[in-house]
């Protein structure tokens, strides 16, 4: 087991990642883009990428619990429809913004941490049948507290019209908020997992006596990642605010939730890229097979997610590395301060697909 | 607060929007913002010869059934009258309709994507189903100025003029189709005990809310047991168990699920228990609902309705009815007779909007909105006698006069009184 | 008290066609050793074959032949070529592949057969029996006796016979049954096939209660799984008692127990999985393995 912890997976991008210039001027160039890209773009494009930002930290709080602790979760959405109802509802009260924030986030986390507490004692199943229950029950509970969420009408707040005397538009606006936040997530998260909590959660997702033999409760850090994963998806329901600025029962429906974790799966399980990429699945996919045949959204859809599993198992993430498979292999090693968009898994167990007799080994 | 607020949020951004003065030549020409095409210029989505319409709809999903319909009744009614030439604008133009329908699979989010990716293709957004999906864009379309008119949800806030000026609902609000079914039980002249059974959100909730409002205050009437069931549900006969103990007479039966209809009407047969029905106008169809559920069975099973039953034998001569049968599967890509009722309103929808465009004379949009709310007495073709379109009425949708009507065992006979 | 057993007896016969399903997922789970949310999509197709046969004017039963030898075809084909690249692998990208198929499904019937309602006819009929002031259609009773023998048949295929044992052998260990001379390949195709043949069987029985429709077993899924997580997933007998459970005491809560009503009864069968899981985390009835999604 020692060794999936030290050695993790070998990347052939990371020998580029790990030039110095690449290392400093990577989160530069990446910082110039996220300011000017709103600015160039059509109106509908930021919408898009608006969207697939929201989708993007949901797909991330995911990971957490998922990708990195090898906990199923699919409750995920319910946190997102948590998150945009207490701040749909902070909104119409008139309360301070940043107030709404900060309790769009802590009420998922909270709940979620009660959640944890009971469901982390179960393993394998067990514990997605009881996050399941979260959208399912979750969805005619909104209905009955019709006043606070608006039932099945749901609640409207207009918040993030852009602020007079920016000159901004109002998609440009909310982007910028999206990546504002969604970017401060996003390394927050990748700071957690590439520490010693990251570490701990692949020890726990690997094998959970293993953990315990190492002092590692597996019982605390699935509670603990359980619950960081429901506050990242409660910053997505914030977020779902800001761009869509309406939530109903609908919007936490299971259906949803499924589509998360195959955004997961499909971006790349245990990767800060691959939730990105996940989030933009999950956007845009409808929007391309809609443009093909809106009456065929279906089929397509379903057709579109074989393919691409079948063409990359270990997700859009993996593309890279199975472009250099076979023509170089570089020595085992991690690089530590890579920039997010580099496209590679980030802790030792990211690369299941890649090495699937080792992570069933592990497992048994 | 709020105020103190944005002057913090302002400054946050000074950075950002210090790039965007230094970057010129953005592409934000191209429909920024809400351009509602004032000052008399051509709105987006009309030219000389052709008009297009936007329809957001679930195409796939749990609601897909419906969803469906909503896109087929009106592409069959305008790809019919495109081939013979197209429809004729209040202008003296003869433009061709084309229809662009997106598929939002009953997700808010993606109504709300949909309707920004059409907006500025399309003149007008219509006929799309569902209450959250169209609450989704609702403010949007406000603030755009894009109309979203004549679209299948009974819930009132579309039809209240001030609150949704670019907005009309087509369908009665659900809180009338109660209503009425309430008036007729009150003037039975006899003592009836009512079980209820609704959808559990605002559908349900507005047909319970008319019915009860139309019964209050009459002496006859006793609402002895209330229950509700989700949409989600796969069987209702635990509550058909115990609505049939509580013993009452008449069943007011306000759900939207069609398979679920008919196991009711089967599950109350299993249990003998054969009152009265008052079943909601989409999930009455003769022979989608009532001939699978044994409707014969019942002393009398009541609707509301508006338009014709095109499977109802006594329609089968109906020119109306024949057009649209015809009509559906050639252009409206539908091949057999539809087990929802949207197909027809929507084909409804179709005869409104050309009704409208008759009284067009710019092609802009605030001018459509004018002459779209000034329709009086409108005999759209699949209509009753004595309902009409009447756009005029503020709190009203578009369509706002039903008629009770009776189940005769293969069709609906309108009926003036409980029996 | 009459209501109190109409409502047990209520509950048994949606409890029924819960177990149908899950039935299904268990045996792919048996031979495979994988959850598959395309089960129900693949049951719908099934029905619409069978649906569509009798539209050309086939017998009914033989049209339910008809569509069970399709789907048992179907199912070995979907094994070979598109479900063995990922047996071996992550099981999370393995389930999520079956969510795509199921989409795939659904939206090949819809395209195919449009989202409009059909009306499947039933191999019962809808005549009631009266017995102690309970009424039970004979349709009810046909598909819980008909679940009832397919569990029978699944248990002793488990239980008793080689191909069982295998098919058992080829799921908990790939490997070792390969070194022994099993031919793994062929009996992963079995399993699936077999699965998808008792997913026809399932569609068929529940088809005409629910109404034929794409998405018909969509909402069914999440209790068929509920079961199957309750029931213990190597217990045929262990899933339709918790199937029947579920459907019985969702009944039950939802008139006796005030705050729960109807629009939350939907929250007992997570709630008793919860308390279930909690005490023998193998389920009702299952033998004590190691699983992992």
């Amino acid at each position: 087991m020692a060794r999936v912890v030290e050695a993790p997976a070998s990347s052939a991008a990371s020998s580029f990642r790990r030039r110095p210039w690449v290392r400093r001027a990577g989160p530069l160039v990446l910082l110039v883009v996220l300011v000017a890209l709103p600015l160039m773009l059509p109106e509908g494009a930021n919408d898009t990428l608006a969207r697939i930002g929201v989708f993007a930290v949901a797909v991330l709080g995911l990971n957490v619990v998922m990708g990195y602790t090898g906990q199923v979760s699919l409750g995920q959405i319910f946190f997102l429809g948590l998150g945009a109802y207490v701040t749909a509802y902070g909104v119409t009260n008139d309360w301070n913004i940043v107030l709404v924030f900060v309790l769009a986030c802590l009420v998922p986390a909270v709940v979620g941490l009660v959640v944890a507490l009971a469901a982390a004692r179960l393993g394998g199943l067990a514990i997605a049948m009881v996050t399941i229950a979260l959208p399912i029950v979750g969805v005619p509970l909104a209905k009955r507290l019709s006043d606070y969420t608006g039932g099945s009408q749901g609640l409207s707040a207009r918040f993030t019209d852009a602020p007079e005397g920016t000159g901004l538009y109002d998609d440009q606006w909310q982007l910028y908020l999206v990546f504002l936040i969604g970017g401060t997530v996003f390394l927050l998260t990748r700071n957690l997992v590439r520490g010693r909590y990251g570490r701990a959660f692949a020890i726990v997702k690997g094998n959970e006596n293993v953990a315990s033999s190492m002092g590692i409760s597996p019982y605390r850090y699935k509670v603990l990642a359980f619950t960081i994963a429901s506050l990242i998806g409660g910053v997505s329901g914030f977020l779902y605010m800001v761009v869509v600025q309406y939530t109903s029962p609908e919007t936490m429906s299971f259906g949803h939730s499924i589509e998360l974790l195959v955004a997961m799966v499909i971006g790349g399980a245990a990767s800060i890229v691959g939730s990105i990429l996940g989030g933009a699945f999950y956007v845009v996919v409808p929007d391309l097979t809609n443009a093909i045949d809106p009456s065929l959204t279906a089929l397509l859809q379903g057709a579109l997610l074989l393919v691409v599993l079948f063409l990359l198992p270990g997700g859009l993430a993996s593309l890279p590395r199975a472009l250099t498979r076979g023509r170089r292999r570089s020595r085992a090693g991690r690089g530590p301060a890579a920039p997010p968009t580099t496209p590679s898994s980030t802790t030792g167990s990211g690369t299941a697909a890649e090495e699937p007799e080792t992570e069933r080994q592990g497992h048994a | 607060m709020r105020k103190h607020l944005r002057s913090r949020r302002a400054l946050g951004i000074a950075v950002a929007s210090a790039v965007a003065i230094t970057l010129p030549g953005c592409a934000r020409e191209v429909g920024g913002g809400g351009d509602g095409g004032s000052g008399g210029e051509a709105s987006p989505g009309i030219t000389d010869d052709s008009i297009t319409l936007g329809i957001t709809t679930p195409l796939s999903g749990a609601t897909a059934g419906p969803g469906t319909c909503t896109v087929a009744g009106i592409t069959a009614y305008f790809g019919a009258k495109n081939a013979e030439g197209g429809v004729e604008f209040g202008d003296g133009k003869t433009r061709t309709v084309e229809i662009e329908a997106l598929d939002d699979a009953y997700d808010p989010q993606q109504a709300a994507a949909n309707y920004d990716q059409l907006k500025d293709e399309v003149f007008a957004m219509t006929a799309g189903l569902g209450t959250p999906t169209n609450r989704a864009w609702r403010d949007a379309a406000i603030a755009d100025e894009v109309p979203q008119v004549l679209i299948m949800t009974g819930d009132p806030l579309f039809s209240d003029a001030e609150e949704s000026p670019w907005q009309l609902g087509f369908v009665p609000i659900y809180q009338n189709e109660g209503e009425a079914f309430g008036e007729l039980l009150a003037s039975s002249g006899q003592d009836h005990k009512v079980a209820i059974l609704s959808q559990n959100d605002d559908y349900g909730e507005g047909y319970v809310e008319g019915f009860t409002s139309a019964i209050e205050g009459a002496d006859n009437i006793e609402v002895v047991e209330q229950l509700t069931y989700e949409a989600t549900d796969t069987s209702v006969d635990a509550q058909i168990t115990q609505l049939a103990a509580s013993g009452a007479d008449v069943v007011f039966n306000a759900m939207s699920q069609v398979p679920l209809v008919v196991s009711a009407l089967q599950k109350a047969q299993q249990l003998n228990w054969k009152p009265s029905w008052f079943l909601p106008s989409n999930t009455s169809s003769p022979g989608a609902v009532l001939e699978p559920g044994g409707g014969a069975a019942f002393p009398g099973i009541y609707s509301v309705s508006f338009a014709k039953a095109p499977a109802s034998p006594a329609f089968a001569e109906d020119e109306d009815v024949k057009a649209y049968l015809a009509a559906l599967p050639q252009y409206g890509n539908y091949p057999d007779p539809p087990a929802f009722p949207h197909c027809q309103w929507s084909w409804m929808v179709g005869a409104t909007l050309e009704q409208a465009f008759s009284e067009m004379t710019e092609p802009t949009r605030e001018n459509f909105m004018e002459a779209l709310r000034s329709i009086e007495d409108f005999q759209a073709p699949l209509m009753l006698p004595d309902t009409t379109v009447n756009t005029t009425e503020d709190g009203q949708p578009a369509v706002s006069t039903v008629v009770v009507q009776k189940y005769n065992g293969r069709g609906y006979d309108t009926v003036e009184s409980f029996e | 008290m009459d209501k109190f057993i109409q409502l047990v007896v209520d509950g048994l016969s949606t409890g029924s066609v819960y177990a149908a399903l899950a039935l299904a997922i268990v045996l792919v789970h048996q031979a495979t050793g994988l959850i598959n949310f395309a089960q129900g999509g693949l049951a719908v197709l099934a029905a619409y074959v069978a649906w569509w046969l009798t539209n050309q004017g086939v017998p009914l039963v033989l049209a339910i032949l008809l569509s069970i030898v399709f789907s048992f075809a179907l199912g070995a084909l979907v094994e070979r070529y598109l479900m063995r690249r990922f047996e071996r692998g992550d099981p999370d990208t393995a389930v999520v592949v079956t969510i795509g198929l199921l989409t795939l499904i659904t939206g090949v019937a819809g395209w195919l057969w449009t989202y409009n309602n059909q009306q499947f006819p039933s191999l019962f009929s809808l005549e009631t029996v009266s017995l102690l002031g309970v009424s039970v259609s004979i349709r009810s009773i046909g598909t819980t006796l008909a679940i009832v023998v397919v569990m029978v048949l699944l248990q002793a295929l488990f239980a008793g016979t080689k191909l069982g044992l295998a098919l058992r052998a080829v799921a908990v260990n790939p490997q070792s049954a390969a070194f022994s001379g099993l031919p793994v390949g062929r009996l992963l195709m079995v399993g699936w096939g077999l699965a998808a043949a008792l997913g026809a069987v399932a569609g068929a029985l529940v088809a005409p209660q629910l109404t034929l429709t794409p998405g018909m077993l969509d909402n069914a899924l999440v209790y068929a799984l509920a079961a199957v997580i309750l029931g213990g997933l190597t217990s045929p007998v262990g899933v339709v008692v918790a199937a029947w459970i579920i459907g019985v005491l969702e009944n039950l809560a939802a008139v006796y127990v005030g705050f729960i009503g109807f629009d939350l009864k939907v929250a007992v069968p997570f709630i008793l999985i919860f308390v279930v899981l909690i005490v023998r985390p193998q389920g009702l009835f299952g033998r004590k393995v190691v699983v992992r999604v």
